[in-house]
């Protein structure tokens, strides 16, 4: 009987729709980008294709900048740089960053900012950010964060995109897509861009140049069992305040050249084997000129006070496989995997003028190769229908070249997933990892003790989520041990000789008015055991729509006033909206109106010569007009 | 206690459409891709629809048989989707057979296929050749004709 009613009701509702219905329904479905979301790998925020369309998500920062728990900051030398709350970091050693599958983040400082930050979304399908510590699966270093960026399928763009932006800033991007479906079952997705962006500032009414030329080529060919990506981002960059004492620089330019070459293929019938090699290179050139001196800490204790150029070329190459194997047993869903990776830092000329004298001061230290062989193992055990346990252990070794200590670390998580009512469940991980130091964290580390540990993570998450049929309620709550955390003091980089704990809570709530309208609110809070130097809360509310041929969204981002050292940095109101006019199917105007209220958050800086801590904005307000035109 | 807990549960299944946590392998974009091409594969064949997939996965096959019996081999079927190359197609006998695809290109190129479902400019699209249609007295519902296409086939 059940069966005869399931028949009747899959054919009734089958034959009920016209064809014209299904396809839009399944293009809408598509936007969703639910089909690459991993539940295991941590809690996930999803950035769909209709979200970034809807919000005029133009890069990768736009995301970035409203995320709970972060507050997105602008480095010394005018780069994005993703903060905990709570506290400022200048390196961002816990955040992994991936392009389909490849790690982009820096070899040095494991952050993708430099090259990859203002990467234009305008060939990116969706974004996946883990709170988690998703290594488990991934393979390489650990981490705390993964923020996951998958490209445009190339069978479901077959076309050409144009797309042209500029703004009251003066920046302009320029990107060109094309995608095709071979006659074979190979397809290919191109990507083109060129973008100035600028973005001057001042401090003590001097000017703080940070303006831009970038240039971003992406190639991505596919069939069904093989994906080769190659990626290429090219910046010129003046230096913001660099490393000069007085904040504001005579002169200074940066420059990084990054490209990539990664292979992923799947064996078997059912693709449960997965290998992937990827090689990857960054030359990164940095010079800076300074009348009122430079500092650079590994110099602070040396003959060196008196340096007023400093010039790099450096170079760093980055290797890794992956091999992973799939399998299911009774009721065990088992993931083994091997990765390796090896990682070179090769200074290729770094010069100081001290004292009107030219000095080749080469590596700061003996430190410039680390390999990481990874041994991991997933399972997933279905208790019963409603109930997951999942079950991580990692082994890792780092062989490191120089003065640095090799090094093994066992990582274990573990974690379960319940959902005894269909709009009901929780998800829970008891998580112990590690980070390991950087390249940039030992270069710029107290030089009296540049032997940095790896930092070492243990934290309890627990995230309950409660759906009708319009809404969805999330609250997410976090507790984080740290012990050996790298703490960028103004002397350098050094271990925190104490355990810091930090609590946190993020509400999060959707409610869908229909299928394209859209209200999200955001709220999260934080504690600190240490004296924070950056917002604590924050949190958002935004409204996305369509209407005929106009899509429209408005938001306010919030994230909460701070004091250190006496300075005080007010709260942060980044209140946006913008419209789309869909001209025809093919062509579009987009105007989008950023930080109206110019409130944006803010950076804790220090100005070397007067010692006075002093706070800078992160981004002005902006707005920007963006024709589409797909053919 | 019971009470309250079939009233929960019932509540739950009425009013959720919302997902929790994806644990399940998420099937709602191949589910509508067989809820089209079911339509097709109905629209175009008066007789019960035997279909066959190349290299169906397994994914596939439980989605796919929730519309459609589904056929061992391309012998044995009578509407033939093809999504990946495979070789054995090649050698399948035509007749009393139609043959759909998901590329535009190999439906230009290939004259077997009368229709193919696939992407274009981002959007799904659905072409029929009227010159293929009516070689596999093939008449679809007026509400198709948006969908098809002529072209100058010799």
């Amino acid at each position: 009987m059940r069966i005869l009613l399931l028949t009747f009701f899959l054919f009734s509702s089958l034959f009920s729709d016209t064809l014209e219905s299904l396809l839009h329904e399944y293009e809408t479905t598509t936007k969703n980008s639910l089909q690459t979301i991993d539940e295991k790998m941590g809690h996930v925020y999803l950035y769909s294709k209709k979200d970034i369309q809807l919000m005029q998500y133009n890069k990768l920062s736009d995301i970035l900048k409203e995320l709970p728990l972060f507050t997105l900051n602008k480095n010394r030398f005018g780069v994005d740089n993703p903060s905990i709350a709570g506290s400022k970091t200048t390196t961002s050693g816990f955040f992994r960053f991936f392009i389909n599958d490849h790690e982009i983040s820096s070899v040095y400082t494991k952050s993708p900012f430099l090259a990859w930050g203002d990467i234009p979304l305008d060939f990116i399908d969706h974004i996946e950010i883990y709170y988690g510590e998703s290594s488990f699966s991934l393979g390489g270093d650990s981490g705390v964060y993964f923020i996951r960026l998958y490209t445009k399928t190339p069978t479901k763009e077959n076309g050409a995109e144009l797309t042209s932006r500029i703004s009251s800033s003066n920046s302009s991007s320029n990107g060109f897509t094309y995608a095709s479906q071979l006659g074979n079952d190979w397809s290919y997705l191109a990507y083109f861009n060129n973008s100035n962006l600028k973005d001057d500032s001042t401090y003590k009414n001097k000017k703080l140049y940070n303006d831009s030329d970038r240039r971003y080529f992406y190639l991505d060919v596919q069939n069904d069992t093989t994906n080769i990506n190659f990626g290429y981002a090219d910046v010129k960059k003046d230096n913001f305040m660099g490393l000069s004492k007085d904040v504001v620089p005579n002169s200074g330019e940066l420059t990084s050249k990054d490209y990539f070459l990664s292979v992923t293929k799947y064996f078997l019938r059912d693709k449960s084997i997965k290998g992937s090699l990827s090689i990857g290179r960054q030359e990164r050139k940095y010079s800076e000129t300074n009348d009122e001196e430079i500092s650079l800490v590994p110099f602070a204790f040396s003959s060196y006070q008196d340096i007023t150029e400093v010039y790099e070329d450096l170079e760093f190459t980055k290797l890794n496989a992956y091999l992973s194997k799939t399998f299911e047993y009774k009721n065990n869903n088992i993931l083994a995997a091997l990765s390796v990776e090896d990682k070179k830092y090769k200074v290729k000329n770094r010069t100081i003028v001290n004292a009107n004298t030219l000095i080749n001061v080469g590596q700061f230290n003996d430190f410039d190769e680390e390999k990481v062989s990874s041994f991991l193992l997933q399972d997933d055990y279905r208790i019963k229908d409603d109930l997951l346990l999942i079950g991580n252990v990692k082994f890792d070794q780092y062989k490191r070249s120089g003065f640095l200590s090799d090094s093994n670390s066992k990582l274990y998580r573990v974690g379960a997933i319940y959902t005894p009512y269909a709009n009901f469940g929780l998800k829970s991980f008891y998580t112990r990892t590690t980070v390991p130091q950087l390249f940039s964290s030992i270069d710029f580390a107290l030089p009296t003790n540049k032997n940095l540990k790896e930092q070492k993570y243990n934290f309890y998450t627990i995230e309950g989520v409660f759906t009708t049929e319009k809404s969805k309620l999330n609250l997410t709550y976090d507790h984080v041990e740290i012990e050996d955390f790298v703490y960028a003091a103004s002397v350098g980089f050094i271990n925190v000789d104490h355990k810091i704990t930090t609590d946190g809570l993020i509400i999060d709530y959707e409610y869908n008015f229909s299928k394209d309208d859209k209200l999200k609110l955001n709220y999260y809070i934080t504690s600190l055991s240490e004296i924070a130097n950056n917002s604590k809360s924050g949190g958002y509310a935004k409204y996305m729509g369509k209407y005929n041929k106009f899509t429209y969204f408005t938001s306010l981002n919030y994230k909460s006033s701070f004091e250190y050292k006496g300075v005080h940095a007010s709260n942060a109101f980044d209140f946006s909206l913008g419209t789309t006019y869909n001209i025809s199917k093919n062509l579009s105007l987009s105007l989008k109106g950023e930080n109206l209220l110019d409130k944006s958050t803010q950076s804790i800086n220090v100005d070397a010569i007067t010692k006075q801590y002093f706070t800078s904005k992160d981004y002005d307000r902006n707005v920007s007009l963006t024709l589409k035109w797909v053919f | 206690m019971k009470i309250i807990i079939l009233i929960l549960s019932i509540l739950s299944f009425a009013f959720s459409s919302q997902y929790t946590f994806l644990i399940k392998e998420y099937d709602k974009e191949i589910d509508l891709e067989a809820k089209i091409v079911a339509k097709i594969a109905k629209s175009s064949i008066k007789d019960e629809v035997r279909l066959f997939i190349p290299n169906i996965s397994s994914m596939e096959k439980k989605v796919y048989s929730k519309y459609f019996t589904l056929g061992d081999s391309c012998k044995s079927s009578n509407f033939i989707f093809v999504k990946k190359a495979d070789d054995s197609i090649k050698s399948c006998p035509k007749k009393d057979k139609l043959f759909f695809t998901n590329n535009y290109r190999k439906l230009l190129s290939d004259k077997k296929f009368y229709g193919a479902f696939f992407w274009n400019k981002s959007r799904p699209n659905i072409v029929f050749i009227r010159k293929r249609l009516d070689i596999n007295h093939i008449k679809l519902p007026e509400s198709y004709a948006q969908f098809v296409e002529s072209f100058n086939e010799k």
